[in-house]
């Protein structure tokens, strides 16, 4: 998923000007002229002049409309369900792990993340729960990190 | 003296080699591990390091980087899967060895001048620091303004790729470290009420959804390969390499320097050390057509330049308090928890933390021999885990390794846009290091930039007054100014060469 070079051009020309505009309402130090805006007014005029630089140089290869250049493996359904379910399991997990707890979360997150790729459940499923309980006992118990509590395993803790 | 031997009881405890050992073996771990930067390994010890005193807090990251670093070239040279990116430097090389049955040879040339890089680049650190401290004494905010952006701009221009999309990486870092309340003025910025983005972008989940996450995304696309690291065969690792001593000083020497002195530039590391060094080799090489086939000689250079660069980027960071790499930059993080604020200051306040942290240095690039010869002979154990088993369980550590920075399902969401954005860059042909460099240096960058204007009234001529500020922003221009340099030498050139051509 590629986008060419003037598409990206206009994108961060579009990026800078918005930075720029939203930085005029940032107020500066008391008593002074420079303030919360003028490092964000800064990043704004070079990415603006980026912008500027890449629409030159795709006008000058000779690219007049922006386009996006598609990879194999987004026209194919497979790929491009994988890649959404990482992003799916972690959004599960976050919704999911304040309420269940870490343990079962982690288990279930691990073992469909190994079925989407095709390891079989046999396998997956032990090998979720050993590092489940791994990393819950590492980071849980180790380093006291708060994970998430399961009200039914709390001899885990 | 007293101090030298006050800093050695400092790390010469069971403790601390404890650390150190199981630090190392960490490293190897996570290095060995195709997707696992260096980086990688040292976000992920952080948590651990705030449970302990600063040396041993030290020794774990040191030790786990250059070990990471090392480990990083088995999987590269058994699968052609580099475990980070300064090992993807010479992985066809090491790779071709392989597949001429030879991986002993990749792998001991590898770890060996791996170790005697990082050795010559823990000296160089300890005899230029503390001159260059007495030097950064007298820095002002001009001085640290040019500093930042030359770092700034070294990551730009070295990058892979093109600067243009180099520069746009970096914006996404500086952007990025805009977002909070810590500014000149103290207002929230781009934070839209929340109260968690009030705190800034937080350096940890932001990298792990950069590196890592995107990584997993990657390898959930093309459905990771379960292929099989060849066996390491019976030949002694360290058999040859007296040999390829003998054979490539001069490489050995020169990868040792050019990558200390790329490690000690602010904004550069390990990864584009090894990448220049590898093109330096093959450059000044009697053989240039046999890089790429199984030569050692490239190996050799970018070997001994990567574990340099380690110990390099260092220097300003203890000196300046300016991270040479992402690595660092993690690492003045955690000594800023631990009450170290590196700088000048730090060699005159508290000298013998300093020589600890030499000392650990040594310590882990000589452990490096033993510990790297049982990497290699376990590699591939750790190798035949399939990476459809071992994506899932490294989501799962990005996922508590994210949590674990601030106990906040925030830095998950954090770590989720991040690898997102990362998965974008990289299909892009957008280098990360820019973007990672730009979040850590941003508000060092609007810290003395702002002040500066303010000292100076606005005008830009004060920022070329002082002496070093000058030389800085000189030496800065310069190195915006040489891709188009290069490009103009180039075109004078081609004609001559064209003639050249066409006489013969």
């Amino acid at each position: 998923m590629r986008v060419t070079d003037l598409t990206l051009g206009l994108l961060t020309l579009l990026g800078g000007i918005a930075i720029y505009i939203s930085a005029l309402g940032f107020k500066a130090i008391p008593g002074q002229a420079y303030g919360a805006g003028t490092m964000p007014r800064a990043i704004a005029l070079v990415t603006v002049l980026t912008g500027i630089f890449l629409i030159f140089k795709a006008a000058l290869a000779g690219e007049r409309v922006p386009g996006l250049v598609l990879a194999d493996w987004t026209r194919q359904r497979g790929p491009m369900a994988r890649a959404a379910s990482v992003l799916v399991l972690i959004v599960v997990y976050i919704m999911i792990s304040p309420i269940v707890g870490f343990l079962p979360t982690a288990f279930v997150v691990m073992v469909l993340a190994m079925l989407v790729l095709r390891v079989r459940l046999l396998i997956a499923a032990p090998v979720a729960l050993v590092a489940a309980i791994a990393i819950q006992q590492s980071f849980g118990k180790l380093l006291l990190v708060p994970l998430p509590r399961s009200s039914f395993l709390t001899f885990l803790w | 003296m007293s101090m030298i031997l006050e800093a050695a009881g400092l790390v010469f405890q069971p403790y601390v080699l404890l650390v150190i050992f199981a630090s190392a073996a960490f490293g190897m771990f996570v290095g060995a591990i195709p997707g696992l930067t260096a980086t990688m390994a040292t976000a992920l010890l952080v948590p651990v390091t705030f449970f302990m005193e600063p040396v041993p807090a030290i020794a774990a990251i040191v030790t786990a980087t250059a070990m990471a670093i090392f480990a990083g070239d088995i999987p590269g040279t058994l699968l052609r899967m580099p475990g980070t990116p300064a090992s993807a430097a010479y992985v066809q090389d090491a790779y071709a060895l392989t597949r001429k049955g030879r991986p002993e040879t990749a792998l001991g040339a590898s770890l060996v001048f791996s170790s005697l890089g990082g050795i010559f680049g823990t000296l160089v650190l300890i005899t230029a620091s503390p001159i260059l401290a007495e030097v950064a004494l007298k820095f002002s905010s001009f001085e640290y303004f040019w500093l930042v952006v030359l770092g700034l701009s070294c990551a730009v221009f070295i990058s892979p790729g093109s600067p243009a999309r180099g520069l746009i990486s970096l914006f996404i870092g500086l952007f990025a470290a805009t977002i909070g309340l810590e500014n000149p003025a103290g207002e929230p910025r781009y934070t839209f009420g929340n109260v968690e983005l009030m705190g800034g972008v937080q350096f940890i989940p932001a990298m792990i959804g950069l590196f890592a996450v995107s990584e997993v995304i990657r390898a959930f696309i093309h459905r990771g390969t379960d292929e099989k690291p060849p066996p390491t065969g019976k030949r002694g690792i360290f058999r040859e390499q007296a040999r390829n001593l003998t054979r490539y000083p001069v490489q050995a020497l020169r990868g040792s320097v050019l990558g200390t002195a790329i490690g000690a530039l602010p904004g550069a590391g390990a990864d584009i050390a090894a990448w220049i060094s590898y093109a330096v080799s093959k450059k000044f090489s009697k053989t240039p057509e046999k890089f790429g086939s199984g030569h050692v000689e490239g190996l050799v250079e970018s070997g001994s330049s990567n574990n340099g660069a380690m110990s390099g980027a260092w220097i300003p960071a203890l000196v300046f308090g300016i991270p040479g790499d992402s690595i660092t930059a993690i690492v003045i993080g955690v000594l800023y928890i631990k009450g170290i604020n590196p700088g000048p200051m730090v060699f005159i306040t508290q000298p013998q933390m300093i020589y600890a942290v030499f000392i650990v240095f040594l310590v882990a690039n000589l452990m490096m021999l033993p510990l790297g010869w049982l990497a290699i002979k376990g590699a591939r154990q750790v190798l035949s885990i399939p990476q459809r088993v071992l994506m899932p369980l490294i989501l799962m550590f990005c996922m508590v390794g994210s949590f674990a920075i601030n106990n906040s399902v925030f830095g998950i969401w954090l770590m989720f846009v991040f690898g997102i954005i990362g998965f974008l860059m990289e299909e892009n042909d957008i280098p990360i290091a820019p973007a990672i460099l730009g979040l850590v240096l941003g508000p060092m960058l609007e810290q003395n930039f702002v002040t500066s204007m303010i000292k100076s009234d606005g005008s830009f001529i004060a920022f070329f007054e002082r002496p070093i500020a000058a030389g800085l922003g000189l030496f800065t221009i310069a190195v915006w100014c040489l891709p188009l340099i290069l490009v103009l030498v180039r075109r004078k050139a081609q004609p001559s060469g064209t003639q050249s051509t066409q006489g013969n």
